[in-house]
């Protein structure tokens, strides 16, 4: 467990950027950019006909339509738009609970801060319900971010700053008590797009038979004495086993993407469980 | 080790069960983990109750064992070697100021006595106790009974042996009451028991310290004055202890003046020295150089004031007025008054209440009430005599024809003189402060006034009148002489000596009675701020002059017994009990950090 910022690998990161969030099929908002919009802009990709009204752009007339049915119409173009990508991280201490997970998590992280750069998307990173998101400027940026002391994952707030029709991706071990339909329903309102991104140990979702173990949960929510056993390990994984499928119902359900990455992988092999998962795309 | 309650051990048993308990318990390796929920069911252990593993030997089992074992110790009174019967070391040591005289080499029988009770009290264990007495005509106890080593080693380096000389009886007797059966018995002198004149102590270890010495020192001394020539003098005994005659320069100090210095030879033995002084210098102190025995080389002497007392003659004319005149003139320090201190007169006039403070001796025939039935007798004896009246101090009445004697009432008063049970002498009912005493004599027929006794009675009376007198009966004492001083009077303030570094209190009277203390020196008596009187107090102690007998030795030897004394002081005497506080402390409070730590690293 630690408290100061993770550092990420960023060799091995850059190593493996080619990556860039997968954007929806439908239209999204967003300030005037690269990314074809919902509304109607000036890109080449055409849209729609409209009835021409006096101030529109002569330019945009249909001539050949209008030769053949006297009628002047307009040809209406896609607008393209900088998508607004929100990064929630979770930073509390279970994202850290080991050197692994810490290091995996700084990994990924680095991972998505690269892919939402080559996005060119307006990129804020919540960790926080309380404080105000921070934009992304430089990929590095991210890691003095990541400073997992948190007693509670932000996502287990009834409230954050996302931004409306904003593109989501969410990146934690959910390993806190939730409903996966309200969870997911609740990061997703008024999103355009979600990505739900669950990392954790492979030990944490499939651990080994011990003997007795004195467990200790990292965010302060109690010990406990347990044999760890056939049946306990069964019982276990049965109930993480729920836990991962809850989110990737509630996720499949709305349209977002759920994705599983184990924190021990490298970091190319993350990069291809996200573009798997269609959370990620080669840019 | 052993063990003042050993019951205490029954705490012992708390060892097995804090070991049970730790056997019993699960202990689980610790593991943190995020999301302790997806673990937590309604079956966290097996069922079946637990499984017999092996008692798992952690860090927190031995604390907790320590702690018991610590604490049940503590319980069980656990001192360290035999430190609830430690040895107890009793020395009498000698304080005579023998002890203070210094060799050629410039070491004292004082420090070789000191340095072999150290190495006593080195052999005790650090648990012993010890007590030092002081011997003397009052012992004292300067360490103890029964202090630790550090505490008597304290006490002997302040230690000056200063006092006259005397017994070690009640020393002793002190030493052996204080040392109980299981005490052991150190006796420090400068000399055998022999030599000290003291016989062999059973049971003790007598360790004499001392050597030979040669010493010349002042054994007595006196300062006296004749008034009307206006001169004085000072009178010394020199006593020298060594086998030929030995000079010392000899110096007279009156106040800071030097008033003489000069070279005195004093022969083997004792030997007198009188120097001439004037009259009317302050107290002067005669020192002689200094060797062996310092002590015996000063004194302190104070001019003495001599009290004069006023006699009257109101006998009649004829041979007894004659006599007493004669017997009165020979007596120094007597004037002549009308209105004096003493008064002899006829004892007819007896019935006249006499004037304050005014002693009578009355000669004749009694007043009628006195006299009892009978007539007028003389007698040759034999003379049955009061010998404990100091006015009867020195009479003899040998061959006295004791003439005109007549019977006296029962009621005349306490008989001094008596034939048969005729009272010749008597002293009269009357005030404290002003006796009468009643010659049942006619001084005109009897040949007592030509008897040697005469004037004896006459000096006894006018002495006895004199020590009556305000004033001091001396003025230059010996240690541990009583010092009486007559006030005649209630004090107006509170009365206190100062001697040196010494003042005390003295108790409100009109006569003052202390014991010349043993510091010496001068001694004032103070009435609130008023200085009343000066005194000498002085060392003159022959046997202490001596150091001939001095002598190097050991004799007699510890009685070893099994049982030493009993720790007087509480278990926190010992080091042991703080060692196992100590550790009891630190083991439960490791116990209870370290568990906290050991989960935050983990």
């Amino acid at each position: 467990m630690q408290a100061t910022p993770i550092r990420a690998d960023w060799p091995a990161i850059r190593a493996a950027d080619a990556f860039r969030i997968a954007m929806p099929r439908t239209p999204i908002g967003g300030r005037s950019g690269e990314r074809l919009g919902s509304g109607t802009g000036s890109s080449l990709e055409f849209q729609d006909y409209r009835t021409y009204a006096p101030g529109d752009d002569l330019r945009h007339v249909d001539w050949a339509a209008y030769a053949r049915s006297d009628v002047l119409n307009i040809r209406l173009y896609r607008e393209e738009v900088a998508p607004r990508l929100d990064l929630v991280l979770d930073v509390s201490r279970s994202m850290v609970v080991t050197d692994d997970k810490a290091r995996g998590y700084g990994a990924l992280a680095g991972l998505l801060a690269c892919a939402c750069a080559r996005t060119g998307a307006d990129v804020r990173i919540i960790t926080s319900p309380a404080n105000a998101p921070r934009p992304l400027t430089r990929p590095e940026d991210i890691e003095q971010l990541l400073v997992c002391d948190a007693a509670a994952s932000a996502i287990e707030a009834a409230h954050l700053p996302l931004r409306r029709r904003s593109l989501r991706v969410v990146v934690s071990d959910f390993l806190f008590p939730h409903d996966p339909d309200a969870l997911t329903n609740r990061l997703a309102r008024d999103g355009a797009w979600l990505a739900l991104i669950q990392l954790t140990l492979r030990d944490e979702a499939e651990p080994d038979v011990t003997s007795g173990t004195h467990l200790i949960d990292v965010e302060g929510n109690g010990e406990l004495d347990m044999v760890l056993d056939d049946r306990a390990i069964r019982d276990y994984r049965a109930r993480f086993s729920r836990l991962r499928s809850g989110l990737s119902t509630g996720a499949r359900r709305i349209g977002a993407r759920f994705a599983y990455v184990p924190a021990d992988r490298s970091v190319r092999d993350m990069g291809r469980a996200l573009a798997a998962a269609g959370v990620l795309e080669s840019a | 080790m052993t063990f003042a309650t050993p019951l205490g051990l029954i705490a012992l048993a708390a060892i097995p069960a804090i070991v049970a308990i730790h056997f019993f318990r699960r202990r689980f390796p610790p593991r943190t983990i995020a999301g302790l929920f997806l673990w937590q069911t309604g079956r966290h252990l097996p069922e079946g109750g637990g499984r017999i593993d092996k008692l798992p030997i952690t860090m927190s089992l031995l604390l907790e064992c320590l702690a018991a074992l610590a604490l049940s110790l503590i319980l069980a009174g656990a001192r360290l070697s035999s430190a609830s019967d430690a040895r107890h070391l009793v020395v009498l040591l000698d304080d005579s100021a023998s002890m203070a005289a210094r060799s050629a080499g410039g070491d004292r029988p004082r420090d070789r006595g000191v340095r072999r009770v150290l190495s006593e009290i080195d052999r005790l264990e650090s648990t012993g106790r010890v007590t030092l007495i002081v011997s003397g005509e009052r012992p004292a106890v300067i360490a103890g009974p029964g202090v630790l080593p550090a505490a008597a080693r304290s006490a002997l380096e302040r230690w000056q042996p200063r006092a006259t000389h005397h017994a070690l009886e009640l020393g002793l007797r002190l030493a052996r009451e204080l040392a109980g059966r299981s005490g052991r018995l150190m006796i420090v002198s400068d000399t055998t028991p022999a030599g000290r004149g003291e016989a062999e102590v059973p049971g003790a270890l007598w360790v004499a310290a001392g050597q030979p010495l040669t010493n010349v020192g002042i054994i007595a001394a006196e300062r006296t004055i004749v008034p009307e020539q206006g001169r004085g003098s000072v009178v010394l005994t020199l006593g020298n202890y060594s086998d030929a005659a030995q000079t010392r320069r000899l110096r007279i100090v009156a106040g800071d003046k030097e008033v003489s210095s000069t070279q005195v030879s004093a022969p083997p033995g004792v030997s007198t020295l009188k120097l001439p002084l004037a009259a009317g210098l302050p107290t002067v102190r005669v020192g002689l150089e200094d060797d062996a025995l310092v002590r015996d080389n000063e004194v302190v002497l104070v001019e003495p004031r001599p009290n004069l007392v006023a006699v009257e003659n109101r006998l009649p004319e004829g041979r007894g007025h004659d006599a007493l005149n004669r017997a009165i003139a020979a007596l120094s320090n007597v004037t002549r008054s009308e209105s004096g201190h003493l008064q002899f007169l006829p004892a007819e006039s007896l019935e006249t209440p006499p004037p304050p403070g005014v002693w009578r001796a009355a000669f004749g025939r009694p007043p009628a009430r006195l006299v009892g039935n009978g007539t007028l007798q003389d007698f040759i004896g034999p003379f049955v005599l009061e010998k404990r009246h100091p006015l009867l101090s020195g009479v003899t009445l040998a061959g006295v024809v004791w003439a005109g004697a007549l019977p006296l009432a029962s009621s005349a008063g306490r008989s001094i003189v008596s034939v048969g049970d005729r009272p010749m002498l008597t002293e009269l009912p009357g005030s404290a402060d002003a006796p009468t005493v009643l010659f049942n004599l006619d001084l005109e027929r009897t040949n007592l006034i030509r008897a040697p006794d005469w004037p004896i009675l006459v000096s006894n009376l006018v002495e006895l009148r004199r020590q009556g007198l305000p004033g001091p009966e001396r003025w230059n004492y010996r240690i541990g002489e009583w010092i009486r001083i007559r006030l005649g009077r209630e004090p107006k303030a509170p009365l206190r000596m100062r001697i040196g570094e010494l003042e005390r209190t003295l108790p409100p009277g009109r006569t003052i009675e202390l014991v010349a203390p043993a510091s010496g020196g001068l001694l004032e008596i103070l009435e609130g701020q008023e200085r009343l009187f000066e005194i000498g107090v002085n060392f003159l102690d022959e046997a202490e002059s001596d150091l001939r007998a001095g002598a190097a030795g050991v004799s007699g030897a510890f009685v070893d017994t099994a049982a030493g004394t009993r720790g007087e002081s509480g278990p926190w005497s010992d080091p042991l009990f703080w060692i196992l506080l100590t550790t009891a402390a630190a083991a439960i409070l490791t116990n209870w950090c370290v568990p906290a730590v050991e989960r935050r690293i983990a």
